[in-house]
């Protein structure tokens, strides 16, 4: 158990600020992402209950939205890694 | 047992399994083409790829399908529907057709493979006294030299197609939208220019980081039993390990596979026609 007890060095306390920032980052990035797919699911859901003959069409509108939307959070934990590597 | 937990304790780093060892080493210059994990799984992706091509689709064919040749049918179907036919205008379907259709049906074979446990990692094990390397699992997709490689072909025919098509004046007049006001040229031409850049970036990254956090979660979740030396984490692992990995087979690949193969028949389509 002892990852969770930082170890009181600055080293230690970088690793932990490294940690913490890293990890808020891609929660916040997750959070946009989130909200984004779960609009492109409700639409779609509106949308086939109101027009159900356009489901075929609309099957691969909604999963080309779905990775477009996925990979602004995998920006972010990019940019994190990049982030938590390079300081 | 608890010997075995304290031991693995401490060197357990997740991204370690994402570090490649040169099996073969070939260095040209600056160049480095060794032969590592990456490549051997490329290779095994692109003998798979070309075997399920020929094997769903080449021969055997009749007017009465069997379950072969209806598989078969179905990917094609999928892909010449959803993908190509949508997109990429019908003058270039003939040229076009065919690189996404192989991109799509590679990139999942890639994805997929990368699911299924096999003996080609980099540590070994002892085997009564044999060094045989462990099972593990390994994308070949989850490399960002591979998804750029492929966004690269990507990149390269949409600008190739688009001057062949329409010439280089007409193309490259074709980025900046019609009746843009003259002093905002100067903001729009750099934008228009570094989105073309960045459709290089989001395309390979997209891939890449997909399977990336796919592999790096799947094994987090195991690693915390090892992180915690606790007993008690593995069933709580284990299942949330296995339904992420059941996630990641079921849609993730097919997904990402779809939508790269999508994306790079809108960018050579937009390229051949850009007016529409």
């Amino acid at each position: 158990m002892d990852i969770l007890l930082a170890q009181t060095t600055d080293a230690g306390l970088a690793d932990l600020g490294k940690a913490i920032a890293f990890g808020v980052g891609v929660g916040l990035g997750a959070v946009g992402a989130g909200i984004g797919i779960g609009t492109i699911f409700g639409s779609m859901i509106q949308a086939v209950a109101r027009q159900p003959e356009l489901r075929g069409e609309l099957t691969g509108i909604q999963w080309l939205g779905f990775a477009l939307t996925e990979a602004v959070v995998f920006y972010a934990l990019l940019g994190g890694l990049l982030a938590f590597v390079l300081v | 047992m608890s010997f075995l937990l304290a031991a693995s304790e401490s060197d357990f780093d997740p991204q370690h399994e994402f570090i490649l060892q040169e099996w073969v080493g070939i260095h040209l210059g600056p160049l480095d083409l060794s032969v590592n994990k990456a490549v051997a799984y490329l290779w095994l992706g692109g003998l798979l790829t070309i075997v399920l091509g020929i094997w769903l689709m080449r021969f055997g064919l009749s007017l009465r399908p069997d379950r072969r040749q209806t598989t078969g049918e179905a990917i094609y179907e999928a892909v010449q529907e959803q993908i190509a036919e949508s997109s990429i205008p019908s003058k270039a379907l003939r040229l076009w057709f065919p690189y996404v259709a192989s991109l799509f049906l590679f990139i999942w074979i890639l994805n997929i493979v990368g699911f299924v446990p096999l003996p080609l990692s980099d540590e070994k094990f002892d085997f009564f006294g044999l060094q045989l390397p462990t099972w593990g699992i390994y994308a070949a997709t989850a490399n960002l030299s591979v998804t750029l490689a492929l966004a690269l072909i990507t990149f390269g025919a949409t600008h190739f197609e688009g001057i062949r098509y329409n010439g280089v004046r007409r193309y490259f007049k074709s980025w900046i939208p019609e009746g843009a006001p003259k002093p905002l040229l100067a903001l729009i031409v750099p934008l228009e220019v570094i989105s073309q850049f960045m459709r290089l970036i989001s395309l390979s990254v997209r891939l890449f980081a997909n399977m990336l956090a796919g592999h790096m979660l799947i094994l987090v979740m195991l690693g915390l039993i090892f992180i915690f030396s606790a007993w008690w984490l593995i069933p709580f692992s284990v299942i949330i390990g296995t339904a992420i990995y059941l996630f990641e087979v079921g849609i993730v690949v097919s997904i990402q596979a779809f939508v790269f193969a999508l994306l790079s028949a809108i960018y050579i389509g937009a390229a051949i026609e850009p007016e529409h």
